[in-house]
């Protein structure tokens, strides 16, 4: 009875932790920027506001493809992350990089800004956008 | 008497927004100074977050790619703290007064708004105020932060108004509860300097090799600070270093920050000198007198967030030419590890003083007694005290957190960091805290 329910309980939660996985998520710049590959440790610099050679842009807080993007490139969960900004952004140093809402606006902003970086689901990538880093 | 720090607000933008904010900080700060009752207390809060309405609202429609934008942020926590001991306070460092067995949301509370205009690239334009109990009995407001920010550069930004001083690892911070894994900084080392804004200008140098990070923070300016003990320290010549390398999770920094600083307003000290010098004791009253004395203090921190371990220490040096505000050496070590959403964690602090506690050369006769006995408890008067903490900080919501800690409190002679302490009152005491911190 007891093993029972520690199985039901695994499956349930190997279901569960199954769903987000099924995205691939790929970081996106400028076709313009001369950068061709970085690396996870080099796009977490830029999102946890480490470095302002670029300017990120983020998906919107209650998305499963943010908080698998910084689970994947920094190993961190989206409080974890906002607890870094907040070091930043009550300082001035800091602040907080632009929410857009779905990967089309991600591609737009990016399209637009020279400088911007952003992540999407790799099916989403078209010629409007430039993959630097891809996060299986 | 309510706290009242000058706010000269620096800015001189036309923007009838801001002016209309800076106007209702000064309206809030008014408020504060009349206020006595008990019912006063939330006043500054309401105005704030009414402020913070009203900006929104101003700005809403104004999001558009490349123009102005101005940015509402905000930080708290509410927090209860109380103690098993009723004969001194616990509180934080330039409190005037804390809690004993009673429970007090006094001293670990605070809520600060913060605007941020961005005009274009090159410049922009940050305002904070904060409400706490610092220097005064009751919540005062105070505009911590009022700058404009040029940058130059990718690598360079100048930076001119009121800042944030840069003495400790945590100073940019150390009011943001959420940005914290502690309830609070360790008071052992946060009471060594209490100023925590610089009036002048700074440079900040940025640049990543590879994947590190190295920033160099360099200011220049002064300050003017009240004391929970009813007097004014007047900071000049005031300058900060504060040298930072970042790696992934890994953090080290180094700070510097000297000054000369004045004292004239503290009535007891102003006695004992005058005494000294008519009885002609020369030499001792200069090693009490602090009029334009140098001052400084260094130190060295280290941090780190990798995989599910947590830690962060500090190692501090304070150094000054009088004797009424000795040298010291302060240090904590903080470690925790993450389980989840909760982060539990152990903390060690402590406090000790370097310099005499006694101030020699007074012959010991019975008619001078009085006068040795007031020289010894100024040259005595730094907190020597010791701390050991247990805190879980549980991240149960988006962007709002729950704490709680336990600290048993060993001060040495003298009370340590307490306030208003009794005679005969000893250590240990053990002070509990909990609390929620948000940001928006």
């Amino acid at each position: 009875m007891k093993y029972q329910l520690i199985a039901s309980l695994l499956i349930a939660s190997a279901a569960m932790t199954a769903l987000p996985a099924a995205a691939e998520v790929v970081v996106v710049v400028n076709p313009k920027n001369s950068a061709t590959k970085l690396t996870s440790d080099q796009v977490a610099q830029y999102f946890l506001g480490k470095s302002t050679t670029l300017t990120p842009v983020d998906q919107s807080e209650s998305s499963a493809i943010r908080t698998e993007f910084y689970k994947k490139v920094a190993d961190k969960d989206p409080g974890q992350v906002k607890s870094i900004w907040s070091k930043l952004v009550f300082t001035g140093k800091g602040t907080l990089p632009k929410e857009l809402g779905s990967d089309a606006d991600v591609k737009k902003a990016i399209a637009a800004d020279v400088n911007g970086i952003g992540y999407i689901e790799k099916s989403a990538v078209d010629s409007s956008v430039k993959v630097v880093t891809e996060l299986p | 008497m309510a706290l009242v720090k000058t706010t000269r607000v620096v800015f001189w933008i036309s923007k009838r927004e801001i002016n209309d904010c800076q106007l209702r900080i000064r309206n809030m700060i008014n408020i504060n100074k009349q206020g006595k009752g008990y019912h006063m207390k939330l006043k500054p809060i309401v105005v704030l977050l009414a402020l913070s309405f009203a900006a929104t609202s101003a700005f809403a429609e104004d999001t558009n790619n490349g123009g102005p934008t101005l940015t509402v942020s905000g930080f708290g926590t509410a927090a209860l703290t109380t103690t098993n001991n009723d004969q001194a306070q616990f509180a934080r460092p330039n409190q005037p007064s804390g809690v004993g067995t009673n429970v007090g949301a006094g001293v670990d509370s605070d809520f600060g708004v913060q605007l941020t205009g961005k005009i274009n690239p090159w410049l922009s334009l940050v305002a904070q105020g904060l409400v706490n109990k610092d220097a005064s009995d009751s919540y005062g407001g105070e505009l911590t932060w009022a700058f404009a920010k040029f940058k130059i550069n990718d690598d360079w930004n100048i930076r001119v108004g009121r800042m944030e001083l840069p003495v400790y690892m945590i100073s940019d911070y150390q009011n943001v509860g959420y940005a914290n894994t502690m309830i609070r900084p360790p008071v052992e080392m946060y009471t060594q300097v209490t100023v925590q804004n610089i009036d002048g200008a700074d440079a900040i140098y940025q640049h990543s090799f590879g994947d590190t990070t190295f920033t160099a923070q360099f200011g220049v300016g002064s300050s003017n600070s009240q004391n929970s003990g009813g007097f004014d320290i007047k900071f000049r010549d005031l300058t900060a270093l504060n040298l930072v390398l970042e790696n992934g999770p890994f953090t080290v920094r180094f700070g510097r920050v000297d000054t000369k600083f004045t004292v004239d307003t503290l009535a007891s000290l102003n006695a004992e000198v005058t005494a000294l010098n008519s009885l002609g004791f020369t030499q001792q009253a200069n090693e009490l007198n602090i009029n334009s004395v140098h001052g400084s203090f260094t130190s060295l921190g280290a941090s780190m967030d990798w995989k599910d371990i947590v830690a962060q220490a500090e190692y501090g040096k304070r150094k000054t030419d009088v004797l009424t505000v000795p040298d010291t050496t302060s240090w904590y070590t903080m470690v925790g590890y993450r389980i989840g959403k909760f982060l539990p964690y152990y903390n060690h602090a402590a406090a000790r003083q370097d310099s005499a506690t006694t101030v020699s050369g007074i012959p010991n006769i019975p008619q001078l007694a009085p006068l040795i006995a007031g020289a010894d408890a100024f040259a005595s008067a730094a907190p020597k005290q010791s701390t050991n903490s247990i805190g879980v900080r549980w991240d149960f919501y988006k962007s709002v957190d729950f704490k709680f800690q336990i600290d048993r409190v060993s001060p040495d002679s003298g009370g340590g960091t307490f306030v208003h302490a009794q005679p005969g009152f000893t250590g240990p005491v053990t002070v509990y805290a909990a609390g929620i911190d948000f940001v928006f």
